[in-house]
C-alpha cells in the first residue's frame, strides 16, 4: 500500500512539473496562432483572443522563410551524412585495426571534445575567407563535420568494440576485406549507435548559431537560426510573425528528436554493456 | 613505404578523413590564435606585433573579462548542480513505472534540443515586465514578488539566465541518469530489498555510489557546456545590462566582429581555451571522467 501511494504523489509531482516545464514551448505556440488584431498578449502571450493562421500566411508571405529553410537543410543533412561516414570510418578502425599512433590520435580527437567552439571562431572565420568559402554552405558543412565527428567516434567506437571478434575472424577467413566487415557487418548491425549520432548531429548543426552568424553574411544564404536577428527589426512590435518563426524552426528538430528517440536511451547504454 | 607496412596500417586510410578535417579546423586553428593573441590587429589592417600586451591588459585593466570570469563561475555551480540534483529525482521516478513514463521523459528533455535562439526571445517574453507572463501573472494573483526586472537589474540578470540554462539542460540529466539507472545490477538492488534497506538508503547508499561515472560525466559535459555558453545569452541579454551577463565567448564575437580587435579577442580565445583544456583533462585524468556513460 505505501509504495502505491508513493508511486501516485511521484505521479503527480512529475505531472505538475512537466506541465510547468512545457509553458516555455505552449507560449512559443500560441503566440504564433495568435489573432493580428490582438495587440499586446496577455500572460506573455498564453492568453490570445482566438486561432489564426495569419501570422503564418504573413511569414511566408513578408518574409524569405522557406529560402531560409532550405538553407539550413542544406547545411545540416550534408554535415549529418559526412560526419556518420567518416566517424564511423574512423571508429571502426580506433576499434578493431592496429596502426600508426592510434591511441595519439584517438586522445587528440577527444581533445575537441573538451573545446569551446567559440575559440575557434575567429580562426574558422580567416580559414573560410582564405577558402573563399564565407557567405558558402561548405563554409559551414565542413567545420560542423570537424567538430561533430569526434562526439560520434566515442559513441560509435564503443559499439564497434563490443562487436564479437568471433564474427569477424570467420569473415575474414571467408576472404572478407576489412573494409567489408566495416560496411556490411559492422554498419548494419549499428543502427542504435548511429542513430544516436544522426539525432545529435542534426540538432547540433541545425541549432548552431556563432559560427552561422560570422560565416553568413549575406541574407540570401543565412540559415534559420539566424532569421529572428534579420526580422527582429521588422517584427518587433509584433511578437505573433516572429513567433511563428520560432515554430518553424523548432518543428524539425522536435520531429527528428521523436523519431528516433526510443534509439537515444539504449545508444547512450549501449558502451555500458561492456563496462 | 612497403606495400607490407601500409596493409598493416590500413587503419590510416580509413581515418585519413577525420584526421585532415582535425588538422584543418581544429589544430590549425589552436595554433592561430595563440599566435594572433600576440598582435593588435583589426582584422583588415597589418597587425602590429604587441608581445604579451593582450594578456596584461586582459588580466589588470579589464572589468569585462573579470566579470565574465565571474559569471563563468556563477554558471558553473548554479547550473551543474540544481540540473543534477532535479535530473536524479526525475529519473529515479520516471524508471519506477509510473503511468506515462516516456511521455514524461520526452516531455523534460524537449528543451534540450530547441534552439537557444528560439528560448532566448521566449523567455524575454516570460521576463518582460509588461505584458509578461511573470509580471502579469504576479499583478492576477497579487504576487508581486513575480514582478521583477528579471532582465533588466544588471545585479540579477546574470542569475535570470541561468535559471533558463537550468530549465533547458536538467533533461539532459535526466536522460544520461536514466540511462545509467537501467544499467544498474537488479540484483543488487533486490539484494539490498531483501536485507530491508528502505528507498532513502538505497538511493544513498547503494544507487548514488553506483552512478559515479554518470555525475563525473554530467560535471564534465557541464563545465564544457558553460564555457562555450553563447547564443541563449547573445539572444536574450546580448551580454547586458552594462556586460552584467558577458560570458566569455560573447565577449570574444564582441570583440572580435564588433569591435574589430582579433588579436584581443584571440587572447581571450586562448585564456577560454586553457581554462578549459585544464578543467576538462584534469577531470578525466584525475577524476576518471569520460563523455559517455558507456564507453
Amino acid at each position: 500500500m505505501r509504495r502505491r501511494a508513493a508511486k501516485t504523489v511521484a505521479f503527480i509531482f512529475v505531472s505538475i512539473l512537466a506541465l510547468i516545464w512545457l509553458v516555455p514551448i505552449i507560449m512559443m505556440l500560441v503566440v504564433s496562432f495568435m489573432p493580428p488584431d490582438q495587440r499586446a498578449p496577455r500572460f506573455g502571450g498564453l492568453l490570445i483572443s482566438g486561432v489564426s493562421l495569419r501570422n503564418y500566411e504573413t511569414i511566408f508571405a513578408d518574409t524569405e522563410v522557406i529560402r531560409h529553410f532550405i538553407n539550413s537543410a542544406a547545411v545540416t543533412i550534408p554535415s549529418v551524412a559526412l560526419v556518420v561516414l567518416i566517424s564511423s570510418l574512423a571508429a571502426f578502425a580506433l576499434a578493431r585495426l592496429k596502426f600508426l599512433a592510434r591511441d595519439i590520435w584517438f586522445y587528440l580527437l577527444i581533445m575537441t571534445l573538451m573545446l569551446p567552439i567559440p575559440t575557434l571562431v575567429v580562426p574558422i572565420f580567416q580559414i573560410n575567407k582564405a577558402l573563399g568559402l564565407n557567405d558558402n554552405y561548405l563554409g559551414l558543412i565542413l567545420p560542423y563535420t570537424a567538430l561533430g565527428v569526434p562526439f560520434a567516434i566515442v559513441i560509435l567506437r564503443s559499439f564497434f568494440a563490443g562487436f564479437p571478434i568471433e564474427i569477424e575472424e570467420a569473415a575474414r577467413l571467408d576472404g572478407c576485406t576489412r573494409f567489408g566487415i566495416y560496411w556490411r557487418i559492422m554498419m548494419p548491425v549499428s543502427w542504435p549507435a548511429v542513430a544516436v549520432v544522426i539525432i545529435w548531429q542534426f540538432m547540433t548543426s541545425w541549432n548552431e548559431f556563432i559560427l552561422a552568424l560570422v560565416t553568413m553574411n549575406s541574407v540570401d544564404v543565412k540559415p534559420l537560426t539566424l532569421v529572428p536577428l534579420v526580422y527582429s527589426g521588422q517584427f518587433m512590435m509584433r511578437p505573433g510573425p516572429m513567433f511563428a518563426i520560432l515554430t518553424l524552426i523548432t518543428l524539425p528538430v522536435i520531429l527528428v528528436y521523436y523519431l528516433m528517440q526510443r534509439f537515444m536511451v539504449s545508444g547512450l547504454t549501449a558502451g555500458a554493456v561492456r563496462g | 613505404m612497403s606495400r607490407r607496412w601500409l596493409i598493416d596500417n590500413q587503419g590510416l586510410f580509413f581515418m585519413a578523413p577525420a584526421m585532415i578535417l582535425f588538422v584543418v579546423f581544429v589544430l590549425y586553428p589552436i595554433f592561430y590564435i595563440f599566435n594572433a593573441s600576440m598582435y593588435d590587429w583589426d582584422g583588415i589592417n597589418e597587425a602590429v606585433y604587441v608581445g604579451v600586451q593582450n594578456y596584461i591588459e586582459m588580466f589588470t585593466d579589464d572589468r569585462v573579462f573579470a566579470v565574465s570570469i565571474r559569471n563563468s563561475v556563477y554558471w558553473t555551480f548554479l547550473t551543474i548542480f540544481p540540473q543534477m540534483f532535479l535530473g536524479f529525482i526525475l529519473a529515479y521516478i520516471l524508471t519506477s513505472g509510473v503511468p506515462l513514463q516516456n511521455v514524461f521523459r520526452i516531455i523534460f528533455f524537449m528543451p534540450a534540443i530547441v534552439s537557444p535562439v528560439v528560448l532566448g526571445i521566449v523567455w524575454q517574453r516570460i521576463y518582460a515586465p509588461f505584458g509578461g507572463l511573470l509580471a502579469d501573472l504576479g499583478r492576477e494573483i497579487g504576487a508581486m514578488f513575480l514582478i521583477q526586472p528579471y532582465i533588466a537589474d544588471p545585479k540579477i540578470a546574470i542569475f535570470s539566465t541561468i535559471f533558463v540554462n537550468v530549465w533547458q539542460w536538467t533533461g539532459f540529466s535526466m536522460l544520461m541518469y536514466v540511462a545509467g539507472l537501467q544499467g544498474l545490477s537488479q540484483e543488487v538492488l533486490s539484494a539490498a530489498e531483501v536485507d530491508g534497506a528502505g528507498a532513502r538508503q538505497r538511493i544513498q547508499h547503494i544507487i548514488l555510489p553506483m552512478l559515479r561515472h554518470v555525475h563525473l560525466t554530467l560535471v564534465l559535459l557541464g563545465v564544457i557546456g558553460t564555457l562555450q555558453t553563447f547564443a541563449l545569452v547573445f539572444m536574450l541579454t546580448k551580454g547586458g545590462p552594462n556586460h552584467a551577463t558577458e560570458m566569455l565567448p560573447t565577449y570574444i564575437f564582441q570583440k572580435a566582429f564588433t569591435l574589430q580587435s582579433m588579436g584581443y579577442a584571440s587572447a581571450v580565445a586562448v585564456v577560454l581555451l586553457v581554462i578549459a583544456l585544464s578543467a576538462s583533462i584534469f577531470q578525466v585524468r584525475f577524476l576518471g571522467a569520460r563523455f559517455t556513460i558507456g564507453g
